[in-house]
């Protein structure tokens, strides 16, 4: 397996977890299988880690309620999926959670702890396993110091890594509002809920002491994000990425829009760098139209469901240093919009593949198409960027995106909007190079608690020969789908419906209402995990 | 079709930053400050350090250590009016200069300075970004006070243990007023970066923008343990050979003696008992060049380091550029930092794609890059902080190692020829020559 220590990030602002009902603390984490990450995965090596980390075991540490946040893609170890997996029904004693329990609790802890520990190694060891996370409260500074010893005779290094929160109003919030949808809870009065959870609490909080270990790696993020502390670390690599992932936290509820660039003169070349066709000038206009019209219907629609009636936020748009892509933003620059170029939002490069057919390709180099087929994520055809490669390329991009105040549109080639929506709603890495993103829609992700969802707004009046996917992307043989569908349900398979999709709307222009999509796979899966206190 | 647009909006305009150092002499506050200004114009970043020290100079050029003493009416008075004559420079400077990151480095070792700072750069808009080194490591300061002694201008032509002593004397006056930052809690509203003990800890607050977080992380980065960093070029290639540009050709047979002679050239310059970690890109060359290297070097092949793309001229000789893209080669020669090939790149792109490189750089121990002519120029200008009218232009010969130390201020360069020899691909403005040689003196 490949390398991971993906940053992702979790949306969480306290600002905006104020006014969210359904805001997640716990690390936002995908899939276990093998073959799936993350985009913007910063590089692989030889030997298949990151060398110069090592293996490492990121320990969490705090308080349930207390937004431990971090999106680090990689193998999340919930104590308390253990605790409910060991015990039927997710029943523990009554004095589990006490300092003080019973020897019969606290043998139950020990074989839960055990349990969830051993995996670990086991997955560090023996499944080429990097970074851990283990998600437990850790309370105690004579446990960490004991976790750390331990970890490190199996040779693995710890980072700790606390949210620590002394605002009251941080505190409340979370409580209401994230831990009462926990499991555990679960088809209880919210009240009650809310009032056994803050018992629990309260139970832990005379023995739970905030790190101040001298010799430990530790970094501890100070009410949700306003400060760091960050302790020793001596495997700086990951300690500092960590650092600066949750630095650049900052997600209001700005809007990110996406959007291709219009069709060229020269649409098979690559190198070309073509100005836009007629056609793409009109779609730029189209485009232009649309989004701006629907801006302004959903602050109409905000407004009439007792929102604020505010100016809308602005807008920025983000453009490759390709022409086709500041040639399809020019409509917006010219009612004054602000347009900023990116040359890492280029295309993927295509390589040795330029112009060429599939046929030829596979004439040519069948190798490289066997490998590429057994991972279209990761290979490389000769002089070519991978998947891989681009997502690292973007990562300086998907940072700034993070910190981002301005609604933003992106309007760029498909194989970077593929890369940049799979980062944003969580996309397996496998079923990023078949992501679709037909011309004639622009997707728009709002951020939302779990998950980001993304609306998918139709452009009415397009010439169909310009809205399939785009013939600008590697034409390379992607295996074909094995039955399983991409985390985007339901979009349409253009180009084989297109045609008669777009005969309908010329006859009779329909205005599509938006469609809402949310990455349900993610969702239940995230919330499953949301709350572990153990 | 307009070959240069290159640039625009690459940079964070809306952000004007202060980045206001704090903390007693003798902490690497200027050393801290340099490093940050050199990345940030690397990046086109406009940025400036303004040295208090040099505007109190004008005034008193070489004070004794009373003059330090916060009782001294005339010395306050003089390094008040020092320190305002700098922070109405920088703001000038952010005004008419358009500057983004103004550095204003001094010791701001009180509330009431940092306030005054605070009010009085705030008050235009600019963010104030304080960046605090804290230490008391006595190791550390003794050697950032043997630094001082020999180097810095108060103390020129005078006796060293006297200066040693004196300047000892100052730091004492200094600590007598110094608060650290938010030490009374009352600062928790101030954007800081503080750094105890060359990053032993770091305590980060209310960073609020990117630019900011790209600042902080940066200085994370830093390190000051001794290393250096080695630049090869790949062995002559079969496209050197032809006069062509960019491919990914093999070796030719010198290029393959280079590969052979290149763990002996780097045992020379290293020794035997440093590890060193090899960066490739992932082109061929690169990749073959480095493969007789030890086995026991770690190998990481980075696409970033890959050579600048010339797009549609990719393969070509000058002489087929300038025969098939006339104005894009004279284009290219106005103004080579920024051209970008058609369907290629420009070296203002490969800096962009190579930022992370760099601090990845700052924060490893001993790396040798092997890559190509127009990286090892970019990597090089970070250094050696080259212009960027001057660093496209920079001769790099094949087959010869380069080796940068950095140093408190600057980086020291050695080089170590493999004496194999190779055709010359450094090209002068307006030549379509296959091999021009030699190339001027100037180069690595």
């Amino acid at each position: 397996m490949d390398t991971l220590l993906t940053a992702e990030i979790a949306a969480n602002s306290p600002r905006y977890r104020r006014r969210s009902s359904t805001f997640i603390d716990g690390i936002h984490d995908v899939s276990d299988d093998q073959g799936q990450m993350a985009p913007a995965q910063l590089y692989s090596t030889m030997s298949g880690r990151l060398f110069h980390s090592g293996r490492i075991a990121i320990i969490m540490v705090g308080l349930p309620a207390r937004g431990k946040t971090l999106g680090v893609k990689t193998r999340v170890f919930h104590l308390g999926d253990y605790r409910r997996a060991t015990v039927p029904g997710g029943k523990v004693p009554e004095d589990y959670f006490y300092p003080n329990a019973s020897p019969a609790s606290q043998m139950l802890r020990q074989k839960i702890l055990k349990k969830c520990r051993e995996d670990i190694y086991a997955w560090l060891n023996h499944e080429n396993g990097q970074v851990a996370i283990y998600d437990a409260v850790n309370p105690t500074a004579a446990g960490r110091r004991a976790l750390a010893k331990e970890f490190a005779n199996h040779d693995v290094q710890t980072l700790f890594i606390e949210s620590y929160v002394d605002d009251p109003e941080i505190l409340k919030e979370n409580a209401r509002n994230v831990k009462i949808s926990s499991p555990d809870f679960h088809g209880m009065d919210p009240d009650e809920a809310a009032k056994q959870y803050l018992k629990r609490i309260e139970t832990k909080i005379p023995v739970f002491e905030t790190m101040n270990e001298e010799e430990l790696n530790y970094v501890k993020m100070i009410n949700a994000g306003q400060s760091f502390f960050y302790n020793n670390v001596s495997f700086n690599y990951l300690s500092h990425r960590i650092v600066f992932y949750l630095t650049n936290l900052h997600i209001k509820s700005r809007r990110t829009f996406f959007a291709r660039a219009g069709t060229t003169t020269d649409e098979d070349s690559y190198k070309a760098d073509a100005p836009l066709s007629e056609e793409g000038r009109h779609y730029a206009r189209k485009m232009a139209e649309t989004l701006l019209r629907h801006r302004e219907q959903e602050r109409l629609a905000s407004i009439a469901n007792g929102g604020p009636d505010v100016p809308l936020r602005p807008l920025t748009v983000w453009t490759s240093t390709r022409l086709r892509t500041v040639q399809t933003a020019e409509p917006l620059k010219e009612m004054g919009f602000k347009v900023r170029q990116r040359s890492q939002m280029s295309q993927i490069n295509p390589g040795v593949c330029e112009k060429l057919s599939e046929r030829a390709i596979r004439a040519l180099y069948p190798e490289e198409v066997e490998k590429h087929e057994r991972d279209p994520y990761h290979h490389r055809y000769p002089r070519a960027e991978s998947y891989h490669d681009l997502a690292v390329r973007l990562e300086p991009i998907i940072l700034e995106l993070e910190r981002e105040q301005n609604d933003l549109l992106i309007i760029a080639h498909e194989s970077v909007l593929r890369v940049l929506y799979a980062y944003l709603m969580h996309c397996s890495t496998m079923d990023i190079p078949k992501l679709k993103f037909p011309r004639d829609e622009i997707i728009e992700i709002i951020p939302a608690a779990y998950q980001n969802e993304a609306k998918r707004i139709h452009i009415p009046g397009l010439d169909p020969k310009t809205i399939p996917s785009s013939p600008e992307d590697i034409r390379i043989p992607v295996p074909s789908p094995s039955g399983q569908a991409t985390p985007v349900p339901a979009m349409p398979n253009l180009p084989e419906s297109a045609a008669a999709n777009v005969e309908e709307e010329q006859a009779a222009p329909v205005q599509h209402p938006p469609e809402k999509i949310v990455n349900t796979a993610v969702k239940d899966m995230v919330s499953d995990k949301v709350t572990d206190e153990d | 079709m307009a070959p240069r647009m290159n640039g625009v909006g690459i940079m964070p305009e809306d952000t004007r930053i202060c980045v206001v150092m704090v903390g007693l002499p003798a902490r690497g506050k200027s050393y801290i400050a340099q490093k940050a200004q050199r990345y940030l114009k690397w990046l086109s970043i406009p940025a400036k350090t303004f040295n208090v020290g040099n505007y109190r100079r004008n005034d008193a050029p070489h004070p004794s250590a009373d003059f330090f003493d916060t009782n001294n009416p005339e010395g306050e008075r003089k390094r008040r009016a020092a320190a305002e004559a700098a922070v109405s420079d920088m703001l000038k400077w952010f005004k008419e200069e358009g500057g983004v990151v103004g550095i204003l480095d001094a010791t701001n070792s009180t509330k009431e300075r940092r306030k005054w700072v605070l009010d009085k750069v705030g008050r235009e808009g600019i963010e104030v970004l304080f960046v605090e080194s804290k230490c008391d490591d006595e190791e550390l300061i003794m050697a950032n006070i043997r630094d001082v002694k020999t180097s810095s201008p108060d103390y020129v032509g005078q006796d060293p243990e006297k200066a040693a002593q004196d300047f000892r004397e100052r730091i004492r006056h200094y600590e007598k007023v110094y608060k650290s930052i938010n030490e009374d809690g009352d600062e928790d509203d101030l954007t800081y970066l503080k750094i105890m003990n060359v990053g032993r800890k770091v305590f980060i607050n209310r960073i609020q923008d990117y630019l900011q977080s790209r600042i902080v992380y940066f200085l994370m980065n830093l390190h000051i343990r001794p290393r250096s960093v080695w630049l090869s070029r790949h062995g002559e290639s079969v496209l050197n050979l032809e006069g062509r540009i960019g491919g990914d050709s093999e070796l030719s047979h010198r290029g393959e003696e280079y590969a052979r002679k290149l763990p002996e050239l780097v045992r020379e310059s290293v020794g035997d008992d440093r590890p060193l970690t090899v960066w490739t890109s992932t082109l061929k060359r690169t990749i073959a060049t480095a493969r007789y290297l030890p086995k026991h070097y770690n190998q990481l092949q980075w696409k970033a380091l890959d050579e600048l793309d010339a797009g549609v001229c990719d393969g070509m000789t000058y002489q087929e550029i300038a025969d098939r893209y006339p104005e894009d080669f004279q284009a290219r020669d106005e103004d080579k930092y920024n051209y970008r090939y058609r369907g290629g790149e420009s070296y203002r792109d490969v800096v962009i794609r190579l930022e992370p490189i760099i601090m990845e750089l700052e924060r490893s121990e001993d790396i040798l890059i092997i890559s190509h002519q127009a990286v090892i120029r970019c990597i090089y200008a970070y250094f050696m902080q080259k212009s960027q009218e001057e660093s496209p232009w920079v001769p790099v010969p094949l087959h010869t190692l380069i080796k940068l130390t950095p140093r408190a201020y600057g980086t020291e360069v050695q080089t170590y020829k493999a004496n194999i020899k190779a055709v010359s691909t450094w090209r002068g403005k307006g030549s379509t020559a296959k091999h021009e040689d030699p190339a001027p003196d100037g180069g690595i």
